[in-house]
């Protein structure tokens, strides 16, 4: 499954903690520091895709009714985001090489 | 504003609309909730945004029922269709919803207007210019704007692009090296 930006934050709100949708709504805002601000209906679309993959996998909390259903990362998301992550950082790390190189 | 969204979900296919509508509404619900603090131009914005949302996904969960892809779509940006990576490709501005939106509004009751003048003023009036609001289908009026939009949406960013303003340009003018933001 390929990873979107959306789909990252969403990964990234699950890996700290299980939420449910507006949670994750509220987390990915604030780690964009406001740029990202996603829709319900493409938080939804992103959540199918996950759960399909079986990235992610529904949460059964206490206070459980079907309008708040919570999320996890399974084992299977978490290897993918951390490999995603690996990915970024070594191309971040190839982006400021080359761009210090171009300056001097 | 619950009950347009209500509405919106039933875009949805019914499988789909079992199985996250109940969720979706309670999230709408909040953000709806949030959001009223906001002055009217915020609140407006927040509806064609959620509005946009709902009918694109909507758009989007039907398509993948017809074409029976699982995962590997790339039917749009906002979804996994694509790397986490900046591209420097044309994208359908999100503001352009909700003008959308307010054009089809307005343009569906200017016809509406016009089919009660018409219908109030005698016919031994010739039609007058090539356009007879009346004859004019919910089909061919959405056609219409539609195509409108785009067209407008894609002038609007070609502009913006000339004037080096967009986001391709903001993105290449940035300077990587100049300081790094604190973690988290």
């Amino acid at each position: 499954m390929e990873v979107s930006e959306p789909v990252l934050l969403i990964l990234l709100s699950l890996a700290e903690q299980p939420r449910h949708g507006y949670a994750i709504l509220q987390d990915t805002e604030r780690m964009s520091e406001g740029r990202v601000r996603l829709s319900t209906g493409t938080l939804y679309g992103a959540l199918a895709r996950l759960l399909e993959e079986k990235w992610i996998e529904r949460f059964k909390e206490q206070d459980h009714s079907r309008g708040k259903q919570a999320y996890r990362l399974t084992a299977a998301g978490r290897r993918n985001l951390q490999r995603e992550v690996t990915r970024m950082k070594h191309l971040t790390r190839v982006a400021a090489l080359r761009a210090a190189r171009k300056e001097t | 504003m619950l009950a347009l969204y209500r509405f919106l979900l039933h875009l949805y296919p019914a499988a789909y609309r079992y199985e996250y509508g109940e969720e979706m509404l309670e999230v709408l619900s909040q953000v709806a909730g949030e959001n009223r603090k906001g002055n009217v131009l915020a609140r407006v914005w927040f509806g064609a945004h959620e509005a946009g949302g709902l009918v694109f996904g909507a758009l989007h969960e039907h398509l993948r029922g017809i074409t029976g892809l699982h995962g590997n779509g790339r039917f749009s940006s906002m979804y996994s269709g694509g790397r986490f990576a900046m591209r420097s490709e044309f994208r359908f501005p999100k503001a352009t919803v909700g003008l959308m939106v307010a054009i089809l509004a307005a343009v569906m009751w200017t016809i509406e207007k016009a089919k009660a003048i018409s219908a109030s003023v005698p016919h031994a009036n010739p039609p007058v210019g090539p356009i007879r609001p009346e004859q004019f289908t919910i089909v061919e009026t959405l056609l219409a704007v539609l195509i409108w939009a785009i067209a407008a949406g894609a002038i609007g960013w070609a502009i913006v692009f000339a004037m080096r303003r967009s986001g391709v340009h903001h993105l290449s003018e940035m300077n990587p090296s100049a300081g790094q933001r604190s973690g988290k």
